[in-house]
């Protein structure tokens, strides 16, 4: 009935859609998910945490417990292990002791195996508390209200970075413009909620979950109980949707279960609710950036000065590395001179913050588009007109002091969206009959890979492609397939290369004990890195592919040559390849309820070489539409350190209804270093979206918007300014 | 607890529940039916979409009391059908399942739009996927997926 | 934990209320989301609790003389289809929720569960809907404005159950709705407005206007819309300013995590305006 799958893409361009490898299974419901999963013996697992945002912690009164229910704490963390996840640094503690940090820090997991009798008990936990002084946004960090969090100024980083001459500049008399972009908090809202089981078994303690990142979790995991990493199996679970939620944030969870299943010894598993997920996992960081820029005589930029801070809440986490890529990323896709920022994340109390699709750019991104949009209001110029005069060229210089070395074609693209969106025309049109109606304009890149040299120096991926004597191959990577279609395009990329069909290469769950380390399933770089990896094994594998029996083939990364990196001083290429998009969204606005209907959404994107059109696609459009969620709809708010929007009755994300069809066109600009010329595009297309939609309504409005999400309830505000 | 007793993909189930259990989980931990997906467990999502009666409800806010004597169909009842297998295979060519979290209630509400409307336009297929939530897939290619969903019951003649 | 009942039939349900006060759960749309609790774990009640859903005595829709009679367990679906409901009642039907909650929730519950933001309620309001509540004992009769008394509080005594919602028949000249929902579709209302006006021979004959969700209940003002009768065109303008800034005293909405109450203000007098443009194009 099915039709099978269409191999063409093995004659013609590898970008020819397939039916995804994961598709059927999953729409006809046989695919298995965390929740679904059958265990024997299975014992169910409630996390218990702080109502407070920062507190001493007096007591912890447990009531008297049926036989077969457990309380877990830091008291159950075996002799020789720390209370503390391993993540990037070692500071977000498994269990609160002593003290709180924020609302919703585990205090312990009460296990057992009938979940209306945990419900039951979990209400008869007694937790007492003296309340200290929360510090919850990120000017009450700086201002260390209540004593520090963290260090003695709750700064978890701060850097500085220096292009051309700045501070000749700012001594100078030019005319300086100022401004100040926010952003919020964002909810990954993956419609899977967070999810896993623990189990013992064979002297191992084995983790199923929906998870980014097998590997982090064993690592983090692994000290808790003083045992070695190999120790720890972590085995990905078809997982429903991440998007960096599931990055770091699934070791939260992780750690205590270890030790509930090291006590206990049977299944044990933790699977959220919608508003245990809403509330209690982390966010978007939060940013506000300020920015000095000086304008010479003939409306120039001469220099900007830009001060970057994120609110990264109760613990570091990765906020230092999402700090730099907000840095990185905050002359988006420009090339100004005399540059000058800072960049700080800020301990508070609120939730941790952690990895979301963009990683910090599109923090960065967003306050530059939105400031270089206030500056050509101005200067009396159109945006896109004002922008383009300082495009990066090929050669040009990064805000890191690097080149960029791959041929850049945003001028083409620019083209190509004026001429989709109609942007010039229409904006004409409406500003001459005064209509609240106009089309918005960004541009954006995304980095692919690590950092600089951090594939190659903390990364180190090796991937391995083995064929069995059935001539069927088997690709062994960690990075998962989490929605993204990763799974689909690394098939795809060995089967091209050994000129075989796509039903003969197969790609599992990554399991630890399985596969090599080919790295996090983040950074966009799952085909351009580890994909490429893929290519070159295929290729090896290729050679050996007459020989008897088995055969197989590993590679290991290899940085391209010509990257310069210094990471103490971040100067050099930051990244070695770029994907680049824009991205215009044409509004209307409601004359009497600010409502804000959007009439056409056009993107441009150059992401090397599509693996998959259909799947690329794919990733636009919900990139896209995730993005003008954070740009319209997702006000989430902190009310005394809790998250005040914490259903999805609140907690307001995209219908089919809210935006229309997304018009997604891409260039081609092969990249020498990925997998048939393929870059890294599922964290770019989420960068641009909001700037473009609030570009809109700006100029619908003729009021600057400074922040986001633009709700009608900030464009009433603006409207009354 | 009380004697329940309901049509479940075409047979007669008995079960013993609390009237004020969900319906979702007696689908999903009693029954086995983890086709029906909870994603809210507040009636927002439609990953928990069932027909009732032939009409497209959230499992997750039905409670067994309101199904005694009703005729539930999940997606396992429905996907080995020309109707379901039609819809999943739509979904699947379309590109429209990425996480596919969602996709199950996806095709239920797919299946609930066509079975009264088999030839949908744009509009009234976003209409119909309104209370199904997806996080990845930006609609696009889910509303691409009911349209030709449509195009080829017609040609097979489902709705006939 | 709660008991709970599954009455077979009508009489069966209106003596399991008498004799023990179990609450009645209709579509279970706001209990079952209310009550929730762990997946796996049984809803929380805090009262007994009955499921009402499946007695056929209670549904159903038809014209009995000069009213339409929604009986009490018709599901909002139902309501949104049918050809003899008021146009107006419809559409704010159908922007409620989505399709398949529309398949459960009734508008019973929705006027039981008397929440300011109720849609379908700020338009019964408008049409002057009455309730009918009965008990094993007694059947009485009020208007939608005295059964609902407060945000979630209603006049509904412990043996009794809401049987039918009686609307009376309306033709106006003209009308107007508008739902600002926290987004597109699937949305609870941040606010709403209904307005009808009838104009007879150039003069205001009847003028309605219900608010939704900018007080604790719907707002409806018997004394300013009778000021508005016999109008013309002129007096109208003239009585415009006023009016509204009579209107806008009795506008007081409050900051929830949906809206604020400054945006909550200031929206539903941007809709008054553009009513009272309706009016005036009515009356010219
Ligand atoms: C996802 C979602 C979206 C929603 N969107 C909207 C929306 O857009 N607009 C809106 O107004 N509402 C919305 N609601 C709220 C809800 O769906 C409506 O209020 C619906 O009309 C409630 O009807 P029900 O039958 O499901 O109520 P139930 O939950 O069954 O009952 C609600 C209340 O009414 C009482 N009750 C019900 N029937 C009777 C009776 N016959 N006699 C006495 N008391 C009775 C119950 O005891 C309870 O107190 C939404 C809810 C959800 C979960
Ligand atoms: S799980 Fe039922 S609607 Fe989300
Ligand atoms: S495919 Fe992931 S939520 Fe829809």
């Amino acid at each position: 009935m099915h039709q099978p799958i269409n191999n063409d893409f093995l004659q013609k361009a590898i970008g020819t859609p397939v039916r995804r490898l994961d598709a059927l299974d999953k729409a006809s419901g046989r695919a298995i998910y965390i929740a679904d999963m059958k265990f024997d013996g299975l014992l169910y697992a409630r996390m218990i945490r702080s109502s407070r945002a920062r507190a001493r912690l007096l007591q912890v009164a447990v009531p008297d417990l049926p036989e077969g229910y457990y309380f877990i704490s830091s008291k159950d963390i075996p002799e020789g292990g720390e209370n503390r996840l391993y993540m990037i640094t070692k500071d977000w503690r498994v269990f609160a002791e002593d003290t709180v940090r924020y609302i919703g820090e585990t205090i312990g997991l009460l296990v057992g195996p009938d979940r209306n009798v945990l419900r039951d008990l979990e209400r008869e936990i007694d937790i007492s508390y003296e309340d200290l002084e929360p510090a919850f946004t990120i000017d009450e960090g700086l201002a260390v209200k209540g004593g520090p969090i963290h260090g003695e100024d709750n700064i978890f980083a701060e850097y500085h970075l220096k292009k051309g001459d700045p501070d000749s500049i700012f001594s100078g008399s030019y005319r300086i413009i100022e401004d100040e972009i926010l952003t919020g908090f964002q909810e990954h809202a993956y419609m899977e909620p967070q999810g896993m089981v623990g189990e013992y078994k064979n002297g191992k303690y084995v983790i199923t979950a929906s998870c980014q990142c097998p590997y982090y979790m064993r690592k983090a995991v692994a000290g808790i109980l003083a045992v070695d990493q190999e120790d720890i199996v972590v085995s990905q679970a078809i997982t429903g949707g991440a998007f960096g939620g599931k990055e770091h944030f699934p070791d939260v969870i992780a750690g205590p279960l270890v030790v509930a299943v090291h006590v206990i010894r049977k299944p044990v598993q933790i699977v959220f609710d919608r508003h245990e997920d809403i509330s209690f996992t982390a966010k978007r960081h939060p940013s506000r950036t300020r920015f000095r820029t000086a304008i010479d005589e003939n409306n120039r930029i001469v220099g900007m000065d830009i001060d970057i801070a994120i609110n990264g809440g109760g613990y570091q986490s990765c906020s230092h590395i999402v700090l730099q890529r907000a840095m990185f990323s905050v002359n988006s896709v420009y090339d100004l001179p005399n540059i000058r920022i800072r960049g700080r994340a800020v301990a508070t109390n609120t939730f941790p913050s952690d990895a979301f699709r963009g990683f910090g750019a599109p923090q960065g991104i967003f306050a530059c588009e939105m400031h270089m949009s206030h500056l050509a209001r101005a200067l009396g110029m159109d945006d896109a007109e004002f922008k383009q005069q300082y495009f990066v060229q090929t050669g040009g210089t990064t805000v890191t002091n690097g080149t960029i070395h791959e041929e850049v074609k945003l001028p083409e693209m620019l083209e190509k969206v004026l001429k989709a969106s109609g942007y010039t025309e229409k904006n004409r049109l409406y500003d001459r009959e005064g209509a609240a109606k106009a089309v918005g304009i960004s541009f954006y890149n995304h980095g692919g890979g690590f950092t600089g040299d951090g594939e190659k120096e903390i990364i180190k991926a090796r991937v391995r492609v083995s064929r069995d004597q059935n001539h069927k191959v088997t690709i062994y990577v960690s990075n998962v397939e989490m929605g993204q279609g990763f799974q689909t395009t690394a098939c795809k990329v060995a089967a091209k290369v050994l000129g075989i069909p796509l039903q003969d290469v197969f790609f599992q769950n990554p399991d630890t004990s399985v596969v090599p380390n080919s790295g996090p399933t983040v950074a966009s770089r799952s085909m351009m890195i580890v994909g490429k990896l893929v290519e070159r094994a295929a290729r090896q594998l290729k050679n050996t592919w007459n020989d008897q029996g088995a055969v197989e083939a590993e590679e290991d990364y290899v940085q391209p040559p010509g990257i310069e990196w210094n990471s103490t001083t971040f100067q050099g290429d930051a990244y070695p390849a770029f994907g680049w998009g824009i991205c215009a969204v044409e509004v209307a606005v409601d004359p009497a309820t600010a409502e804000v209907e959007t009439k056409g959404i056009w993107t441009v994107h150059d992401i090397g070489v599509p693996i998959d059109d259909l799947i690329v696609h794919g990733q636009v459009h919900g990139g896209v539409i995730q993005a003008l969620g954070y740009g319209s709809l997702e006000k989430l708010e902190v009310k005394n350190g809790a998250f005040l929007q914490n259903t999805f009755a609140d907690y307001i994300i995209p219908t089919t209804m809210d935006f229309p069809a997304v018009e997604s066109d891409l260039v081609e600009n092969p990249y020498e270093y990925g997998p048939f010329g393929a870059k890294g595009m599922g964290e770019l297309v989420f960068d641009g979206a909001a700037a473009a939609y609030a570009a809109a309504v700006q100029k619908a409005v003729d009021r600057n918007i400074c922040s986001i999400p633009v709700n009608p309830e900030l464009i009433m505000k603006l409207r009354q300014a | 607890m009380q004697h329940i007793t309901f049509i479940l993909n075409g047979e007669k189930q008995v079960v013993n529940a609390d009237p004020s259990s969900r319906l979702l989980d007696i689908l999903r931990d009693t029954l086995g039916m983890t086709a029906v997906k909870e994603g809210c467990g507040e009636g927002e999502c439609g990953a928990c979409s069932v027909l009732k009666d032939g009409k497209l409800v959230n499992s997750c806010i039905v409670p067994m009391g309101s199904v005694q004597g009703a005729e539930i169909t999940t997606l396992e009842g429905l996907r080995d059908t020309a109707e379901g297998e039609n819809i999943i295979s739509a979904y699947s060519d379309s590109g429209a399942v990425q996480c596919g979290f969602c996709t199950p209630g996806m095709v239920m509400a797919a299946a609930a739009l066509l079975r009264e409307n088999p030839e949908p336009d744009e509009q009234e297929i976003r209409e119909a996927l309104s209370g199904n939530l997806c996080r990845c897939t930006g609609y696009n290619l889910l509303v691409k997926g009911v349209t030709l969903a449509s195009e080829r019951g017609k040609e097979k003649g489902i709705w006939q | 934990m709660a008991v709970s009942y599954v009455p077979a039939t009508f009489e069966e349900a209106v003596r399991i209320r008498r004799e023990t006060g179990a609450v009645p759960v209709a579509g279970g749309t706001d209990l079952m989301v209310r009550y929730r609790s762990p997946a796996g774990t049984l809803p929380d009640f805090p009262w007994p609790v009955m499921f009402i859903s499946g007695l056929k005595e209670m549904k159903g829709l038809f014209l009995e003389g000069v009213e339409l009679v929604i009986k009490a367990g018709t599901e909002l679906a139902v309501i949104e289809h049918s050809e003899i409901v008021h146009p107006v009642l419809r559409e704010a039907v159908r922007q409620m929720a989505a399709p398949a909650l529309r398949n459960l929730g009734t508008l019973s519950g929705n006027i039981c569960n008397a929440s300011p933001a109720g849609d379908a309620v700020c338009v019964l309001y408008a049409l002057g809907a009455e309730v009918e509540l009965t008990s094993s004992s007694r059947m009485r009769r009020m208007p939608i404005e005295h059964f609902i008394t407060g945000p979630g509080r209603t006049v509904l005594k412990g043996d009794e159950l809401m049987t039918a919602v009686r609307i009376p028949l309306h033709s106006e000249s003209a009308s107007f709705y508008r739902k600002v929902g926290t987004r597109k579709a699937n949305a609870l209302s941040k606010l709403s407005c209904t307005g009808f006006i009838t104009v007879t021979e150039n003069r205001i004959a009847d003028m309605r206007l219900a608010l939704g969700a900018v007080g604790p209940v719907v707002v409806r003002s018997a004394e300013l819309e009778s000021q508005c009768i016999g109008m013309d065109l002129n007096h109208f303008r003239n009585y415009k300013p006023d009016l509204r800034k009579q209107f806008a005293e009795r506008v007081k909405p409050i900051d929830d995590q949906r809206s604020t109450a400054e945006y909550r203000k200031e929206t539903t007098l941007n809709l008054i305006d553009e009513f009272f443009m309706l009016i005036e194009k009515e009356l010219s």
